[in-house]
Parts: C-alpha cells; structure tokens; sequence
C-alpha cells in the first residue's frame, strides 16, 4: 500500500522585510514518518514549521496538511507560572480535537517523567522539567502530526533518551516533524531528513540515501597482518582498482565502483597470502556531510 | 480544565480578582466617610472658610464620592487585570500552546467575558459597600436610580475591558497595553469637552450615575448606544488583528 503526503508545500516562500527566510520549499512528509528538519541557526527551520503549524503566514506559496489533530512544540515551551502540570496536560486534552479520557493526562505525565511534580506549579519547573510538560502536553490528545522545534535541546542525557524513546514510539502511529541541531538524534530516529541551508531545501529524502550519495564512491580499508606495500601494488594492477595507497599493514583502496569491489576485492585480499584483519568500507559522518551540504 | 475555568483561576490564584475587590471595597467604605465626616475634620483643623465648597452631606453625594475615588484608581486596576489575561502575545511560548489548539475567538471570548464579569462585580460590590455605608452614616440613596446608574456605570467599564482587547491587539506587552488604555481613556474624556459629541461618548455614562442618582432626566441613550457599539467594534478588531498577527 502507497504512502499518502500529510505535509505538502510547493514553492513556500516567507519573506520578514528585506530578509528572506524561506526560499521556494518543495518538499512533503508521508504519514506515519519520522521527519527530521535540520539545519545551522537561521536556515529557517522554526519559520517552516511555524508556517506548517499556521502560526505564521507565507508570503507566497502553498502549505497543505492532510490531518485532523497537528500539535506543536515551541523550541522553548512555557506556561503560565500558576497552573499545575496537570492542569496544563488537562488543558490541552480538553482542547483537543479528539475526545481524550482524562486518564491521558496521568499517563502521559507519568510516560514525561512528571508523575510525581504532577500538582506542582510551573513556576518552580526547570528548562528540562518545561521541555518534558511540553512533550506531555503535546502528545495527550493524541495528534496524527507532531510539529516539534527542538524537542530534546534542553534536556540531559535521561531526559533526551526519553524524547527519542517516545518519538521512535509514535512512529508508525503518528507523523513527527522535527527540527533539531543533535544530529545523532536525527539519525537515530528519522526515517528521512531535510536540509535546510539559508531558506534553501538542500537535501529532502532518506539519511542513508544523503550518506551514500555524499560518502566517496567505493573506497574500502584494508587491514592484514604484516607489511602492506605489497598487496597495494598487486591491487593498482587490476583495472577496476584507481587507487592504493599503503600505510604500514593498511592499504586504503578505491574502486571504479562499488560493485567492482564487491565482486572482486575480497578475494584479490584473500589471494594474496597475508592474514586479512578487515576490510572496511569507508563513510562519512552525518556530522561531516552536514556541515559540506550547509557550508 | 478549560478556557472558561482557566480565566477564573488565573483571576483567584493571581490575586487579581481580590486587587480589584479592595479598590472598589475600600472606596465604597471611604466615599461616604469622607463625605459624612470632612466638614467636621476642616472644621476642627481651622479651615472652616472652604466648607461652603463642600458637598452637601446627603446620600446623593456620599455614592457620588464613592464613584469619583473608586473609578481613578478602579480603571487602572481593571486595564492592568485585563491586559494581563488579555495581551495574549505578550509571551509568544504561552501564546503558541493556545493558538495551536484554539481559534481566536475560542482564546478571546472567556478572556473577555470572564474579566468583564470581575470588573462589573468588583463595583458591584464596591456600590452595595457605599449604600451601606451611607445608609448608616447618612442616610440611604434612591434604590431604582442606583440601581440604574450602577448599570450605565457597569457598561462603560465593560467597554474598558473591550478597550483593553483591542489595545492588547494592537500591542504585545501587558504594561503597554494597560497604559495605553488608561491613555485611550484620557483621551476620550478630553473629546467629551466638546459639549456637541459629549453625550456620545462612553465616558458620559459615568456622569449618569451622579445624575440619574441626583433625580435627573434619564439622558443616556445615545451614550448607551454608542458603548454597545464600541465594545462591538473594538473585539471586532481585536478578533482581526489577533487572527492576523504572527507569533
């Protein structure tokens, strides 16, 4: 069965003044996705999901969201200071579109960690504490499309494994379209990402589709037991092999393609008579990527 | 919890509802002590030559005095209450979590009626207070005039409070929305010295309450009409400009 779009733009663009903060954004999510927004500070992606959540007009294009319930989180969540957590996770199931029992808001406080600062006011919560209500609050009424602008920024290392937890666990049951600057966190849970780069839509598609593209073609590690130079010059001999350098007892080898490594690499290694320790394909850091798609 | 409930506790747990209670409490106590007892205090301080300038020490002046001290300090308490529930954009975090699950009109309407609501009984109370007061220290008013007086006194702070929507539509911050408010006002008096527009103006439903106490012609229809219309107007605006506005 095909996916449908839940989020689709064409040509979105948002100017402030003289600014341009989105630049003609095509790009669409299929339900039931993780979508990870990233991007350097000032690439737009707070201004993208501001005008998806309608909290922000564009200046042109078009923005369609096919859903009945979109929650948003702000990057910086807050609250008036006299309610209590549980008045603000019971306000928010009570506007929600979808009739929600109000044993929602004890479970999502407890799933956010907050079960027990339930009847505290917000005014005593910290930045961590806030992120967490937030998350509560936007969950409990059990949104078909998540807007979340740097859910896990504020949170240590816990409270961080928690956000991920709960955003892999709504995969499949939820759309989620989240901005973020950890890029670990992206690759942990996206299905797909977006790059966004001075209002530009770089890269829209899979993570390991965006390494493979930008990771070198077929370049490989090798490392045997003993001196090296040797299998370097046996592999230059063969015409699929461009290059071999050697190091000590590693040669680094890159091929015409990958399949010509695939199919022949192991056993010239083999044949050669040295103990193999490894042969390692070679890729790039999502971090590494990231930084040539934004500079 | 809902709006509506979110809008009473956000008035009790902040303490604003008993600010605006003490104003109009307070006044309702000492108009008609000032009245009752300040011909005897200039009398005993040696300034008995003014006492000729004061007001006669009936009923009628002891509300009027009630009316004259509450309202400087009343319409000031009520802009600040207000634009505290009323600037929604003030802290645009806040503003998101309701803007992404209301409409404006779902976020505006129990902010409004609900603060409109504390105003109208804050001198609600104050009014019985100065009757009380009056009617044992003095003597007591007309029950129907100031029945009636009170109203027309009623629907100009619920134009306040609309006044403080729109201003709140117009501004973000809390402070600036509440003097700006207490400006409009200003400003609305200063236009009620020209006597032809006086009695189209909101501001001249005040003064009914002195007059119709006072046994005076029931003049406020106009005044009555154009309130009606100006708070119509005014969330009107602050309905459009609130839809418009980018958090």
């Amino acid at each position: 069965m095909g996916r449908s779009a839940i989020v689709e733009t064409s040509a979105l663009v948002k100017e402030y003044g003289d600014a341009v903060a989105l630049a003609g954004i095509d790009f669409s999510v299929d339900r039931g996705l993780v979508y990870g927004l990233i991007g350097p500070n000032g690439a737009g992606k707070t201004t993208l999901l501001g005008v998806l959540s309608g909290l922000r007009t564009p200046t042109s294009g078009s923005v369609h969201i096919d859903s009945v319930h979109v929650a948003v989180l702000p990057d910086s969540p807050a609250f008036d200071p006299w309610m209590t957590a549980y008045e603000v996770v019971d306000l928010a199931r009570r506007l929600s579109p979808t009739e929600v029992p109000e044993s929602f808001v004890d479970d999502v406080l407890e799933q956010a960690g907050l079960a027990e600062a339930a009847q505290r006011k917000v005014s005593g919560f910290s930045r961590g504490m806030l992120q967490r209500l937030g998350i509560a609050a936007t969950v409990v009424g059990g949104p078909d499309l998540l807007l979340l602008d740097e859910p896990a920024a504020a949170l240590d290392p816990a409270g961080r494994r928690e956000v991920l937890d709960l955003v892999a666990g709504i995969r499949g049951r939820a759309t989620v379209l989240f901005s973020s600057h950890i890029l670990d966190d992206v690759q942990e849970v996206c299905d797909e990402i977006g790059i966004l780069r001075r209002g530009e839509l770089v890269y829209d598609g899979s993570l390991e589709g965006l390494i493979a593209r930008l990771s070198p073609q077929a370049q490989y590690v090798i490392e045997v037991r003993g001196e090296a130079a040797g299998l370097a010059h046996t592999l230059l001999s063969h015409a699929w092999v461009e290059t071999a350098t050697a190091r000590d007892s590693v040669v680094t080898v890159e091929s015409e393609s990958r399949d010509a490594a695939e199919q022949h690499l192991a056993a010239v290694v083999g044949n050669y008579g040295l103990p193999v320790v490894s042969i390692t394909p070679q890729t790039r850091s999502l971090e590494e990527i990231f930084l040539e798609v934004t500079a | 919890m809902n709006l509506w409930r979110l809008e009473w506790v956000r008035l009790t747990r902040t303490g604003r509802v008993f600010i605006l209670l003490a104003v109009f409490f307070s006044f309702g106590i000492i108009g008609p002590l000032i009245v009752r007892y300040l011909p005897e205090i200039l009398d005993s301080a040696g300034s008995g030559e003014v006492l000729d300038q004061l007001p006669p020490v009936t009923a009628e002046s002891a509300m009027s005095s009630f009316l004259g001290n509450a309202l400087q300090f009343g319409l000031l308490a009520i802009a600040f209450v207000g634009a505290a529930a009323l600037a929604i954009d003030a802290k645009p975090e806040i503003s998101v979590f309701f803007r992404s699950r209301s409409t404006i009109p779902q976020i505006l309407a129990p902010r409004f009626v609900i603060n409109a609501a504390a105003a109208v009984f804050a001198f609600a109370v104050g009014v019985v207070t100065a009757v009380v007061a009056s009617g044992v220290l003095i003597g007591w008013p007309e029950a129907r005039p100031t029945i009636v007086g009170s109203i027309l006194v009623a629907l100009y702070l619920v134009f306040v409070v609309a006044l403080v929507a729109m201003i709140g539509s117009l501004v973000r911050k809390v402070p600036a929305t509440a003097l700006l408010t207490v400006g409009g006002l200003i400003v609305l008096s200063l236009v009620g010295l020209l006597k032809p527009l006086e009695p189209w103006l909101p501001s001249y439903l005040v003064g009914g309450f002195d007059g119709v106490i006072a046994g005076g012609d029931f003049v406020y229809w106009r005044a009555v009409a154009v309130t009606v219309a100006a708070i119509a107007v005014a969330l009107w605006i602050a309905t459009v400009r609130l839809g418009h506005r980018e958090v």
